[in-house]
């Protein structure tokens, strides 16, 4: 069964722009799945659907075999969202804010203390969680919000434009983090327009244009050989 | 509760508390700022006590005191209701964090009930203050049963709920109509304007039920007449009946009904709360646009366009600082149509007043409507993290401000004009007399603008969760709006009482030199204060 299945995922507005239209793509238990298209393509959209935020009418995705519409709860608990700009509670501290999420996910305190200490340790913040969020960086704020999204070990990793604002250090180790979360049987869904790093890293890709998936398969069948950025281009022109 | 939802509160309220940024602030100038702040909110907290206990004490010489439990229980019900209509979209919907908190494991309906208590904990201080003065003043006065000081307690923080709840359903039935509209912001403004509009009509209704022909006979009856008003409004009943006769069954009534309405209510909203928040989230794009001749502008006039944009931008924003516009107008149309003398001869109550001696009020009594919310002790804050755009502009910091003043002036002046015209005319002022209003009242509006920028500059508050915060309960807005309103009170007073052996064209003279004074004081104190920043 596919962690996340998305099945004729349309979304309209009501001055008649389509969004997606009819979106449909799977992602498996260790794959890692590159999103991308341009600007205003329908990449967040098609995200912030899967993560329950956003509300549709046509179509239906499955989070593990529950669906978003239905069993939205059921689908939450599983997943992790990391936003392009997570907005995040400035005046709480660090630590504050994990253990809020923590909470939420109903963590022991053993395993929430293993697993900020674990990867606060990776992206070297743990001395600054004591200070307010509001004081941090972007890639501070960017490092806490995955850290978050990190801590209830969800079966589905969903990110929007993740490398935004990250130092390459932290960068590697995310990259790094995927790679693990995907030998354990995680299943990532991101977004990008780092062409290079989808390419690398991801098993699977999907090109969306003007609210329609115009590529998809693995990431070999699609490049067949040549850069994925020459592929990009190629299709979004076609498209 | 579950204890989920607990979490979520908590949360939520620590995400906004000062004691957590005292507590965790590095920066010792914000740790500052938290200090003064509470002191300065104290401050009001207790002029608010001491207004409520002199009240009630009037109440208790007057000898109707009887009245106190039902009128607190009305008072509380109206302000809880008008209050959250303000402030209840900015809360419920359309929120920053929005995004994280529907991708956690939550239904819609416990974080829309969480939203909705985290806005009761922050109202309810206040609420208490009213409560507890009039309870204290009432105890002194009727020597009750020990008894009833636990139950009204208990009681004064249920009985603001239901009007609360009722609406913030009224918010979300605007939120939904406006959702399907692509002018969202300005339909949402619309109904809630008239929402506000039709809530304060209803308040003066039910205050002329109350007051009769003469002050004489209102004393005489005020007691049955509240009782009459509480007997329409069942809670207020229970309210006063589990006070003054200590009536479980009325106590068991308010728990419950408020706690069907709440829930039947947070169901309602959670239904379509993530369909609302979807479209009011969507932002319209034609894609039509093409390129023209652009044109080019003065500094200023960009400045203030921006600030006109802004203004129209946020929902909130523009019911809170452009309600008094509308009323103001309002006030000059009605009237013209019903006559000054007629209007003041009801509100008057046959006290031995004139229309001469009432006439240097007028530019204060559309004052009271105006000025009361300045936009310029709101915009600053309101910059939020956009801050860095007007901070890295190449023009002098004060061009900024003086652009965000000239905004005021011309939301404030044109409305203020018109107000005054109409009055004036209604009330046959002699035309020096109507002009003399005019620049007093355009006086008023500078002042009203260089007071609220101290204000807002010297509370300069950036990092704000929700504009709710910045527009109805920051530090600039309530340092701005409480001296100003006393003031004002206390000067219309003054104005009557001094109209009843000064020429009235003298005393408008006299409060223009003044508040002109004032107002150079306070724009020399923004120069001042911007070029330290």
């Amino acid at each position: 069964m596919s962690v996340l299945e998305i099945r004729d995922y349309t979304k309209s507005y009501g001055d008649g722009k389509i969004a997606a239209d009819h979106v449909s793509l799977s992602v498996e238990a260790g794959d890692i799945f590159g999103f991308i298209g341009h600007n205003g393509a329908g990449k967040s959209t098609t995200i912030r659907a899967i993560v329950g935020v956003l509300d549709f009418s046509e179509g239906e995705i499955y989070i593990d075999g529950h669906s978003v519409k239905d069993e939205a709860v059921a689908c939450k608990k599983m997943t992790a969202y990391i936003p392009d700009n997570p907005d995040i509670y400035d005046n709480l501290t660090g630590i504050q804010y994990l253990n809020f999420i923590a909470d939420v996910f109903g963590i022991s305190e053993k395993e929430r203390e293993e697993r900020i200490k674990k990867y606060a340790d990776m992206f070297e913040i743990t001395k600054d969680l004591g200070d307010l969020i509001g004081s941090y960086s972007h890639g501070m704020k960017q490092k806490v919000a995955i850290i978050s999204a990190l801590i209830h070990a969800p079966k589905l990793l969903v990110l929007d434009e993740p490398f935004v604002g990250l130092d390459p250090k932290a960068t590697f180790t995310l990259k790094e983090i995927m790679h693990e979360l995907c030998a354990n049987g995680t299943a990532v869904f991101f977004s990008t327009h780092v062409l290079d790093v989808a390419e690398k890293l991801c098993n699977k890709i999907a090109i969306i244009k003007k609210g329609k998936i115009i590529a998809s398969g693995t990431t070999e069948e699609l490049t067949n050989g040549n850069s994925l950025e020459s592929v990009f281009m190629e299709v979004v022109n076609e498209g | 509760m579950k204890d989920k939802n607990t979490t979520l509160l908590k949360t939520l309220l620590r995400s906004t508390s000062q004691w957590n940024i005292y507590k965790y602030s590095k920066d010792k100038k914000k740790r500052g700022r938290v200090v003064g702040n509470a002191i300065g909110f104290g401050i009001l907290h207790l002029l608010l006590i001491c207004f409520c206990v002199a009240t009630t004490i009037g109440y208790g010489r007057m000898g109707v005191i009887d009245a106190a439990p039902i009128l607190c229980a009305l008072v509380l019900s109206l302000l809880s209701f008008i209050f959250t209509l303000f402030k209840t979209n900015g809360y419920l919907f359309n929120f920053k964090e929005y995004d994280m908190l529907m991708s956690l494991p939550y239904q819609p309906k416990e974080i829309a009930a969480a939203k909705f208590l985290y806005m009761y904990c922050h109202s309810l201080p206040m609420y208490a203050e009213i409560s507890f003065s009039i309870m204290v003043v009432y105890g002194v006065y009727k020597q009750p049963s020990f008894i009833i000081y636990p139950i009204w307690i208990l009681l004064s923080v249920i009985v603001p709920v239901i009007p609360m709840v009722v609406a913030a359903f009224l918010g979300f039935i605007i939120a939904k109509i406006s959702s399907g509209f692509r002018k969202k912001n300005i339909i949402q403004t619309v109904l809630l304007f008239v929402l506000v509009i039709g809530a304060f009509a209803l308040q003066i209704m039910s205050q002329n039920m109350i007051n009769p022909e003469n002050v004489d006979i209102l004393l005489e009856n005020i007691v049955e007449k509240t009782q009459q008003i509480g007997d329409m409004y069942m809670p207020a009943k229970w309210f006063s009946n589990a006070i003054v006769s200590i009536r479980i069954l009325d106590i068991i009534l308010l728990f419950s009904v408020t706690i069907s309405v709440f829930e039947f209510v947070m169901l309602m909203v959670g239904a379509s709360y993530r369909k609302i928040n979807s479209a009011l989230q969507a932002h319209a794009t034609s894609k039509k646009y093409e390129m023209t001749s652009l044109k080019k502008n003065s500094i200023y006039r960009a400045i203030v366009f921006k600030e006109y944009k802004r203004f129209l931008g946020s929902s909130i924003y523009m019911v809170n600082a452009g309600l008094g516009e509308i009323l103001s107008i309002i006030l000059g149309i009605v009237t013209l149509i019903f006559g000054f003398d007629n209007i003041m001869s009801t509100i008057m109550k046959g006290a031995p007043v004139t229309t001469n001696m009432l006439y240097p009020a007028i530019p204060l009594i559309v004052y009271f409507l105006i000025g009361m919310v300045a936009t310029t002790a709101i915009s600053p804050s309101l910059e939020g993290k956009n801050y860095w755009i007007v901070q890295s502009l190449p023009i002098e910091k004060k061009v900024l401000y003086q652009g965000k003043m000239l905004f005021n002036m011309c939301l404030t002046v044109p409305p203020t004009i018109f107000a005054i015209l109409c009055i004036g005319i209604s009330a046959h002022a002699s035309v020096l007399s109507i002009i003399l209003f005019i620049i007093l009242g355009i006086v008023l509006c500078a002042f009203s603008t260089t007071w609220g920028c101290v204000c807002g500059v010297k509370h300069l508050r950036l990092d704000w969760e929700n504009e709710i915060e910045i527009v109805k309960q920051s530090a600039a807005v309530t340092i701005y709006l409480l001296p100003n309103m006393f003031v004002t009170m206390g000067l219309v007073f003054l104005t009557v009482f001094l109209g009843t052996f000064m020429n009235a064209n003298l005393i408008v003279a006299v409060l223009t030199v003044i508040y002109l004074f004032l107002s150079i004081l306070s724009y020399c104190k923004v120069l001042s204060l911007v070029k330290k920043n």
